[in-house]
Parts: structure tokens; sequence; C-alpha cells
């Protein structure tokens, strides 16, 4: 029930909100928080630089530097079996901004500020994830330009549609993980360090770069089923127009788990006063 | 609540951060239009009892109510009635001013035809016209500081904190500040304002609470403090420890706690002014005690807490600053 009350005769306060007005205002705050993050990406262009440059790194070293010697056992042309995995990554990469960012606003002072609002504080992190995603787009899109300039060919139109929605989803989820290590140690330089930790082996021990039958025995299991492998797999299946197996569903359950787990997770850690 | 008037009612306030007592006892009202300042030196324990109050601390005991909400238990119902202006700023620094107004404007629901409308309103009132459109990076300490305060007032709300907000501010924007704050009072917002100038709280204040490590020393309205406050101070140079210790002997209980051993210095408040200090330091020269130097000053915010907690409080702050 939505009660207004007059405390003083002048002014009205929304005491116990309905779930619709709840909700209502949600979407509201996450959109004003969208609209401030977005002004924040056009103002730092060199986000989506450094969103991307790893990607692209991995992109030029693997292909011209070890393409050739691990081209061979894939099955596919090198460079269409390296593109999907490195645009991933990139989404990847992506995610782990998002907890640069929420580090950001925590160590710039304005989470005081935003704490101290009449809004949804779980809309704090919902925005900053939306505009990440959005960021991500652009990214994975400038990935995918550089290695079509490479050589590159996407089998159809479609599939790189679904190929980049895939990729920009996996990372989305990841971007959650991201604003719950943010929301948990609040500080730029140990997040920065901390992502490492995940980033670092779900991107390597991972089918991105090079399929699962070149790793060791004991490693394959979690390199066949972890979600940057399986991501993998199903945008390689996607933009070469190959059979995906059951890989877009187990990463789109992957995405589930993480969303399942991490949004729950980081809006509590996020509310937590000392 | 005492007065079922009061906007912001504090009773007994406690808050530890593990083995440290920030905030002990605190208590106050302010009802509308009323201005509490809240004074005291580094550690006091003035922002811990702002944050509490204003929902972004967590209270460990004692109570607190805005507008009649519990702070603890509604704290959704009191973030509508309260801007906060922080010890540090809080503001988007990749934003301009206008931005960041929009965005807060934007979260605290204020219709969009108001909203610009009080913003511009607010950007002429501070004068934060020369640069409400550069992203907030860029600004001076001060600008940033004016920008933090403006942001606590869009949304007109009936209860304001102001945690230290002319620390870093030139004279004119001071009094700049000062006039914006008599004017919310003016129209019937109550204010609690933290401060370390004594000078700013006699003028802004209806009533002074001093704190001191967590706990209120002295309250009470600037007339009736000023005279504990406001003495003059007496500083006297001692030419030799024989001397040093024939003075303290003589004085008695006069002698300030300050007397330093070390410097053979010898800090006395007196409420007469000259006369009183020609006595004492005629007394002094008879009692055959060599004065090497003295001047009479005003007293600093030191004098003021040495005059109203002791000397074991001397000790205390001077570990801590
Ligand atoms: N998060 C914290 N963890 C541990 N101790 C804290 C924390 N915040 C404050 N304190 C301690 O609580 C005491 C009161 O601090 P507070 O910030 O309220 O002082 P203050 O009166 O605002 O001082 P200042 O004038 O320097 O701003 C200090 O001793 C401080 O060290
Ligand atoms: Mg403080």
């Amino acid at each position: 029930m939505t009660t207004r009350n007059t405390y003083d005769g002048t002014r009205a306060v929304v005491i116990d909100p309905s779930v619709a007005l709840r909700l209502r205002r949600a979407g509201h705050d996450t959109g004003t928080v969208l609209w401030r993050d977005m002004i924040r990406t056009t103002r730092q262009p060199e986000m989506l630089v450094f969103a991307v440059v790893m990607g692209v790194f991995f992109l030029v070293l693997f292909n011209y530097v070890f393409g050739g010697a691990i081209g061979a056992g894939t099955g596919y042309d090198y460079l269409q079996y390296l593109l999907p995995g490195v645009l991933v990554i990139t989404a990847l990469q992506g995610a782990q901004q998002t907890s640069m960012g929420l580090a950001a606003d925590f160590s710039e002072g304005v989470n005081d500020r935003f704490r101290s609002l009449p809004m949804n504080q779980s809309a704090v992190i919902a925005g900053r994830t939306i505009a990440d995603a959005l960021r991500n787009i652009a990214g994975l899109i400038l990935v995918a330009v550089i290695g079509m300039l490479m050589g590159f060919r996407f089998a159809s139109f479609g599939g790189a549609v679904a190929a980049i929605a895939l990729a920009t989803g996996i990372g989305y989820g990841f971007s959650w993980l991201g604003a719950a290590i943010a929301a948990k140690v609040r500080q730029s330089d140990m997040v920065g360090m901390l992502s490492m930790f995940w980033l670092f082996p779900l991107m390597l021990a991972s089918t991105a770069f090079a399929p699962v039958e070149s790793m060791p025995g004991w490693l394959q299991p979690f390199a066949t089923y972890q979600p940057i492998s399986v991501a993998s797999d199903a945008v390689r299946g996607l933009v070469n127009g190959m059979p995906v197996g059951d890989t877009i569903t187990l990463t789109l359950a992957w995405i589930a788990v993480l969303l399942f787990v991490f949004v729950p997770m980081s809006v509590h850690l996020y509310r937590k006063v000392d | 609540m005492r007065t079922s008037d009061a906007v912001i009612a504090v009773q007994h306030l406690r808050k530890s951060f593990g083995s440290v007592e920030a905030v002990k006892d605190v208590s106050f009202e302010v009802g509308p239009g009323q201005v509490l300042g809240l004074l005291g030196p580094n550690g006091a324990g003035k922002t811990t009892t702002i944050n509490m109050v204003s929902t972004l601390l967590k209270i460990d005991g004692g109570e607190a109510t805005v507008g009649g909400f519990d702070v603890r238990t509604q704290p959704e119902v009191v973030r509508q009635l309260i801007g906060v202006a922080g010890q540090s700023a809080a503001v988007d620094e990749k934003l301009t001013a206008r931005e960041n107004l929009e965005l807060f404007g934007r979260l605290y629901k204020i219709p969009r035809g108001k909203r610009s409308a009080r913003i511009e309103e607010l950007i002429k009132q501070l004068d934060l016209g020369a640069f409400a459109d550069r992203p907030a990076s860029t600004y001076s300490g001060g600008e940033r500081r004016r920008l933090d305060v403006v942001a606590a007032l869009v949304a007109d709300p009936p209860a304001v904190f102001l945690d230290e907000p002319t620390t870093g501010l030139d004279p004119r924007s001071r009094s700049e500040l000062w006039g914006t704050v008599r004017s919310l009072a003016s129209n019937g917002v109550a204010i609690v304002l933290s401060t370390q100038y004594l000078e700013e709280a006699d003028r802004l204040a209806d009533e002074i609470l001093v704190i001191d490590r967590g706990e209120i020393v002295a309250q009470g309205t600037p007339e009736t403090l000023k005279q504990d406050l406001e003495r003059d101070v007496l500083e006297i140079q001692v030419g030799d420890r024989n001397g040093f210790e024939r003075a303290r002997e003589l004085l008695g209980p006069d002698a300030n706690p300050a007397t330093d051993a070390e410097t053979l210095r010898i800090d006395i408040p007196v409420h007469g002014g000259a006369d009183r200090s020609l006595a004492l330091l005629r007394q002094l020269q008879d009692g055959g005690v060599s004065i090497s130097n003295f001047q009479l000053r005003q007293p600093t915010l030191d004098d003021v807490f040495l005059a109203l907690t002791g000397p074991s409080s001397m000790e205390a702050e001077e570990i801590t600053t």
C-alpha cells in the first residue's frame, strides 16, 4: 500500500510504497544511473580502448605468432577459430571494467551521496552493468571489424548478431561478479588485483585460443565446461555457421547461474554499512 | 521526543569502531528554522554523529529520528527528508555541476519542470555559474565543496546536514555560504552544521554543542557559551625554572593547565582583559618571578577545550593531532 503522509503538514513522503511503485522507482533510478554512466563512458573513450586492447593483442599474437602451431589441431583456419574466442575474452574484459567503475564510485565518494538519497540502492549497480554491456557491444563490434581486416569472415549476418549478443550476455553475467568484488573491497587497486584471479585462469584454461585436446588431461574437464569455453564454442559455431550442439544452452545456463548468485550478493554487499 | 515539533531528534547516540568509542552519548534536538552547531576538534565524533543520523552509518545505540521517522527502521523515509553534504565531497567527478545536480535531482524524484528551475536557482545562489559546465574533476577544492553543498539542497529538504561546509573556502565563499545557511533557516529548514571554527558556530548556530572524544562537554546558545569560551588568554614566558615553579605556586588554580615546563610557558585565561592581566603580571613580579615575555591573545579552539575539558583532554588531543 502506498501511504502518503504529510509529516509536517506541507511535505508528502512515501512511507510504505506498493510493489508496483517500488518497481517503477527502481526502473527510474536504474535509468538515471544508466544516463549518468553513459555520460561517463563518453567522457572516458580510453575505457573502450582498454576494453578491446587485450583482445586485439591476443588476436594479433596468437594469429601471427602461434597461429600455425595451434591452428593445426583445430580443424579450422586458425583465425576463424581464434576470433570467436577473442570476442568472448573482450566481453570478459569489459565485465572487469564494471569492477573498476564501481570501485571508482567508492573512492570518488559519490557512493556516499547515493546512499543518502531516497533511491533504490541496487540501481547503482544495475545501471552500471547495463552501461557496461552497451560499451561492450561497441567493443565487440570494434574487435570484429579488426578481425575482418585481418581476413576473418562471418558465415552470416544473423550469426554475427547472435554471436555478439551471446558474448555480451556472458560478459553481463560476469559484470555482476565484478560488481560483487568491488562492493566487497571498495578499493580500485585491490579490485584490479583480485580481477586477475578470476580473469586469467578462466581465460587461459579455456577453448578461447586452443582446443581442449591440446591441454593436459586433468585440466580437460574444467576447460570443457567452464563458462568461457562453452561461450567460445557457442560463438564459434554461430560465426562459422557450424553446429553448436548444447553450447548455447550451456552458455545461457552459466549466465543464469552468474546472475542468480552475484546479483543478490553484490546488492547485499553494496548496501552493507559499518 | 521532548518537543513534538523537533525535526531532528537524537537521544543517547552511540557508536564504536572496534575499541574506539567514536560517539559515547550525544543527544540533541533541532526544530524547524534552527541551526545546531556541532563544534569540536579532530576526532571529536562530529562526522560519525552526522553520518549516523543521515543513514550513512549504522547506529550502535540510542535513537535518532528525522521528521518523526526512525532513522534505523525507516531509513528510506528519512532519506526523502534530508540533504547531506559530507566532510569529503560526494559528487561525480566526471560530470559537470549541472549534470551532477540533474542526477541527484532525478534520484530525489523532483518533477522535471521544477527540477531545472531549482537547479538554476541554486547555481545562481551559490555562484557556481563560472564552472557549472566543466567536469567536477577540474574544480578547485572550494568549488567542489560548494557544489557538494548545493547537491544537498537540490530537493529542498526540511533537514540538512552540513559537515564542515566551509573548510577550504575563501572568505568570500564562506560568507556566501553563511548567507545560504541563514536563508535556509529562515525558510524553516532544520540544520545540523559541524565546524571547527568558533566564529562560524557563533554566527550561525542557535544552539552549540561542544563535543570532545564522543561526548558533549558544553551545550547552549552562543550567548551563554560565550562567557566560557571567549575569554582572552595571557601568555607568559618565564625566565627560568625556579621562576616557573614559583609562578605556578603564586597563580594556583588560575593557571591554565597549559603550563609547559619545557618551554617555561604559562597560559592564563583572563576574564577582565587588560586590568586583570596587569594585576596578574604585577603579582608575579612582586613574587620575584622574572618574566621574559608576555602577550594577551584571543582564545583558540585549544583554549576553549582546555577550559571546558581540563588537562586529560589536552593530553588526548595532543596525541590525536
Ligand atoms: N571507519 C572508522 N573506523 C575506525 N575508526 C573510526 C572510523 N571513523 C571514525 N573513526 C574514529 O572515530 C573518532 C571520531 O571520528 P570523526 O570522524 O567522527 O571525528 P570528527 O569530529 O569528524 O573529526 P574531524 O574534525 O577531524 O573531521 C576518531 O577517533 C576516528 O579515528
Ligand atoms: Mg569530521
